[in-house]
Formats: C-alpha cells, sequence, structure tokens
C-alpha cells in the first residue's frame, strides 16, 4: 500500500540554543529537514534539540558525543599542532605533553558542556570522523590525530559506537545527537585546499596560544 | 562594470592557445586535398605526440588485436578526425600550465577530467551511435572554465566554494558561483570554446554539462557529458551510490537511452582505466 506522500515539511522556527552557542551558524539543511549548526576547526556545539550539527574534516577529527538515553550530545573538530609526531611511539611518548593538550581541551570541554547541561556520564557513546591524509607526501598527521583520539576514549572507558577516519578523502559530516544517526560524505579533492587553508589558520592560532590554562576534569 | 565570461576569456588569449599540432591537423582535415599520408607527417612532427598517441592507441582504452606500431596504422585504424580529438585531448593539460592557480591541485584537477573523460567514452560504447574519441575530448575539457575562474577570480572562487561547504551541498559548485561571480564555469568554458572555435559539439558539453536541457545540436553528446561528470565524481571518491554525487538530470538518462545499472561497471572500468593512462595525461 502507498502512503500519501507527505507535504514538503514546512520550515519551523529555529530552537533556542544552549546558553556559550549563540555564536555558531547554523541554517536549514533541506534534505535532512532539520536545522544544523556549522562548527569550524577548533570550535564544537552542544544541542538538547532536534538539530544536526556539521562540518567539514580534512586531517582533523570531530568527536560526537551524546547521552543515548537522554539524547543530548555534540560534536568537537580538532587537532593536535605537533606536526613533527609522525610516528606513534613518539606520540604516545608525549601523550601527557604540551603536545595533546588541545585535543585533551578539545575532548573535555565537549563532554563536560553535555554533562553540565543534564548527559550522564555512564550513557554517552561515541562517533569518531576525519583524519583523513589530504596532502600526499607529507608526514599523516590525520593518523596521529586519530591515535591520540583512539588513546583518550579507551583511556576514559567511552565506546566508540561508529568511526570512518584516515583514508585520503576529506569529509563532511553530519550528526543528530537526539538520535544519534550521522552522515558521513567523502568530498572530492576540489575542496582539499579550502579545507586545508581553514585547517592551518586554526593551528596558526592555537600555536600563538600561551601553555596555560588547565581545564578541569571530571 | 560587471565582468562577463567573454570579458574573462579575451584576457587569456596570451597565455592559453591551442596547441600547434591539434591546429596543423585541423587545417589538413579541412583542406579536400589533404591525405591520411599528410596527417600522419602532422603527427610525426610532434615527437611527443606520436609517443603518447602509440602508448594510448596500445592501451585498454582501445583494446585493438593487434599492436599499432606506427603512426599510419594508427590513423587508419583511430580515424583521422579521431586523431584530431586526441591532439587537443593530449596537450591540453600543458597548455592550461600558464594559468596556475591556488585552489586546486592541477594533479587532481585533471584526474577528475580524465575520469570524467573515460567514463564518456565507456557511456559511448554501450549508448553507440556516438564519436567515443569526441566525447573523450569534451570530458577533458568539461570544466575548463574552472581554470580561469580560479587563476582570474581567486577570491570570489574561494567563496564560492566555501558556500557549498557551508550549506552542507545544499549549494551546489554551480550554483555557488552564479550566487557570488553572477556567472559559472560553464558559462566561461563556453565562451572559452567558441573563442577558440572548437567543433560545436564539444562547445555545448562544455557550455551546458551542468544543464543539459538547455542543449540546441548535441543533447545526446551533452546529456552523456552531464552523466559521466557525476560518475567522475563517484570514481573519485571510490563509490558506485548516486547519492554520493550532484544528481543526475533524470532526462538526462533517457536522451542517451541507458539507464542507471551501468553506473557500477562505467565506474569501475573508468578507475582501471585512469590507473593505466593517466601517466599520458597528467605527466608532463
Amino acid at each position: 500500500m502507498m502512503a500519501l506522500v507527505p507535504a514538503k515539511a514546512v520550515q519551523p522556527p529555529m530552537p533556542l540554543p544552549l546558553p556559550g552557542f549563540e555564536h555558531v551558524r547554523r541554517s536549514w539543511n533541506s534534505q535532512f529537514e532539520s536545522y544544523a549548526a556549522r562548527i569550524l576547526p577548533g570550535e564544537f556545539y552542544v544541542t538538547k534539540n532536534k538539530e544536526g550539527v556539521a562540518t567539514t574534516l580534512g586531517s582533523c577529527i570531530s568527536a560526537c558525543i551524546r547521552d543515548k538515553v537522554l539524547g543530548i550530545g555534540g560534536m568537537n573538530h580538532f587537532m593536535l599542532p605537533a606536526t613533527e609526531f609522525s610516528d606513534l611511539a613518539s606520540l604516545k611518548a608525549s601523550s601527557l605533553s604540551d603536545v595533546t593538550r588541545f585535543g585533551n581541551y578539545a575532548m573535555e570541554h565537549l563532554i563536560n558542556e553535555i554533562m553540565r547541561n543534564g548527559g550522564r556520564r555512564q550513557n554517552l557513546e561515541v562517533k569518531v570522523f576525519g583524519g583523513g591524509r589530504i596532502i600526499s607526501g607529507m608526514t599523516d598527521v590525520g593518523l596521529a590525530n586519530i591515535t591520540f583520539v583512539r588513546d583518550y576514549l579507551n583511556m576514559e572507558g567511552l565506546p566508540v559506537v561508529a568511526e570512518d577516519v584516515g583514508d585520503i578523502y576529506p569529509r563532511m559530516v553530519i550528526f543528530f545527537p537526539a538520535t544519534g544517526v550521522a552522515r558521513v560524505k567523502r568530498l572530492r579533492s576540489l575542496h582539499n585546499n579550502v579545507i586545508i587553508d581553514e585547517e592551518r589558520r586554526y593551528i596558526d592560532s592555537i600555536k600563538k596560544q600561551p601553555v596555560s590554562g588547565e581545564i578541569e576534569l571530571f | 562594470m560587471n565582468t562577463t565570461p567573454s570579458d574573462l576569456v579575451r584576457d587569456i588569449s596570451g597565455l592559453v592557445t591551442l596547441p600547434d599540432v591539434y591546429l596543423r591537423i585541423n587545417r589538413l582535415i579541412e583542406d579536400p586535398n589533404s591525405s591520411s599520408a599528410d596527417i600522419a607527417k602532422a603527427v610525426s612532427q610532434d615527437a611527443s605526440f606520436t609517443v603518447k598517441l602509440l602508448k594510448l592507441a596500445n592501451s585498454a582504452v582501445y583494446n585493438f588485436s593487434s599492436s599499432i606500431d606506427t603512426v599510419a596504422k594508427a590513423v587508419t585504424l583511430i580515424g583521422t578526425s579521431q586523431i584530431r580529438s586526441l591532439a587537443l585531448s593530449l596537450s591540453v593539460a600543458s597548455s592550461f600550465e600558464g594559468m596556475p592557480n591556488d585552489l586546486v591541485s592541477m594533479r587532481n584537477f585533471w584526474k577528475h577530467s580524465l575520469l570524467c573523460a573515460l567514463a564518456a567514452r565507456l557511456l559511448c560504447k554501450q549508448a553507440r551511435r556516438c564519436d567515443a574519441d569526441a566525447l573523450f575530448t569534451a570530458g577533458l575539457l568539461h570544466d575548463i572554465g574552472e581554470l580561469i575562474i580560479f587563476n582570474r577570480l581567486p577570491g570570489q572562487a574561494k567563496d564560492a566554494l566555501m558556500l557549498v561547504l557551508d550549506s552542507q551541498e545544499e549549494v551546489s559548485v554551480p550554483e555557488a558561483e552564479r550566487q557570488i561571480i553572477g556567472f559559472d564555469h560553464s558559462a566561461v568554458g563556453g565562451a572559452l570554446a567558441r573563442q577558440w572555435n572548437l567543433p560545436t559539439v564539444l562547445q555545448e558539453c562544455i557550455a551546458w554539462h551542468h544543464d543539459p536541457a538547455s542543449a540546441e545540436k548535441h543533447p545526446r553528446e551533452v546529456a552523456l557529458i552531464h552523466i559521466a561528470n557525476t560518475l567522475a565524481q563517484l570514481a573519485e571518491v571510490d563509490s558506485i551510490e548516486l547519492d554520493d554525487a550532484p544528481a543526475i538530470d533524470p532526462h538526462a538518462w533517457e536522451v542517451i537511452g541507458l539507464d542507471p545499472d551501468v553506473v557500477e561497471e562505467v565506474v569501475r572500468a573508468a578507475q582501471e582505466e585512469f590507473a593505466e593512462i593517466e601517466q599520458l595525461f597528467l605527466g608532463q
């Protein structure tokens, strides 16, 4: 039996952002019939609403974390500034040092913000995307980022329910914390340089930040 | 005053020119007194083209039963007007070396173009009744307007690509270009093809590959390049799911008399042939 074709979804009013996320740009996505926030390298976004969080990733990583019972969650977007740490052994040896500081910061900020808004640690589940090797012939920055985030989640005991990482493609990711649905699309190489530029600007900006500002740990 | 596509291509006439070997062969084909031996001679005068032509003629793309070891044999088996198409195909990448840009590497740009050319050839074999070598050239040239926009209007071109990413691809590349620049790369490529007096089938394939319904004289070839462009994008991201690339105008399938069942076979074959012949086109 054929269902009636539903009328085209009327665009509802944009849900209010949680405090602290008012600056993140959001727009209507007609494919998912939902609003989606677009985050840039170094940013993150947490929501309790039925809306998406989207980003584009080159060698950066996004962790999508949510409370699977309450549907509160969000996404971050980061990379480690340590381009010199191409091999895994030296990355691991440095895991408590300055190198991983920005990774720890990005992960903890996201988790803390989810919990501040009512999420419970025992309900958290994680999806991980990115870490592409989009510049050929250079040290594999993407791989260092993947190694970092896997180690971090393992150490924190947070379950990874899906991942799509590595390979040579940039990715476009959209994640819906309310349902846990994530859609990843590989992007064609036409977009490589724009994405590389965006990531480079982020790396340059964090390199200039002072090595202070400890983050509180749960 | 606003820039137009014609302004942009008028600007570049000193930087990018049609290859000599193409112009020579073109003159011979239009001369009723010339023979295929004259054309073979014109080919032989260009050593680099000769080497590439023979390598290509002996690759899986042509799949001839015997080996092609002389230019004369290549001209006889492939055909004179097809050799003219190949003269353009095999040198267009070096013709555009004078138009560098910071947005896309030349290797990545020509990879997409060559995958589109191979997909077009493969679709052509299945659809029948079309000139596979002309469509191959159309596939290689379909995005040349992009190189001109990237070189001449780099800031606006970058803003257009940012708009595509910011919208999560709700806005396509040509739509973004029209919003920010006022026209898209297919209009610029079309203007260059007209200025160069390329055959009308190439002019239309370049100008209308995003809008196949606008084709006038060559709707079948334009529809085929429109489809080949999407299949090339699938080959690039190694997928056979049509959702992973820009939508194909459903009417385009009707026009060429094929259906989406061919997607997987064409994408896979284009990937394999690309690996075999990419050096002939990209290794300058």
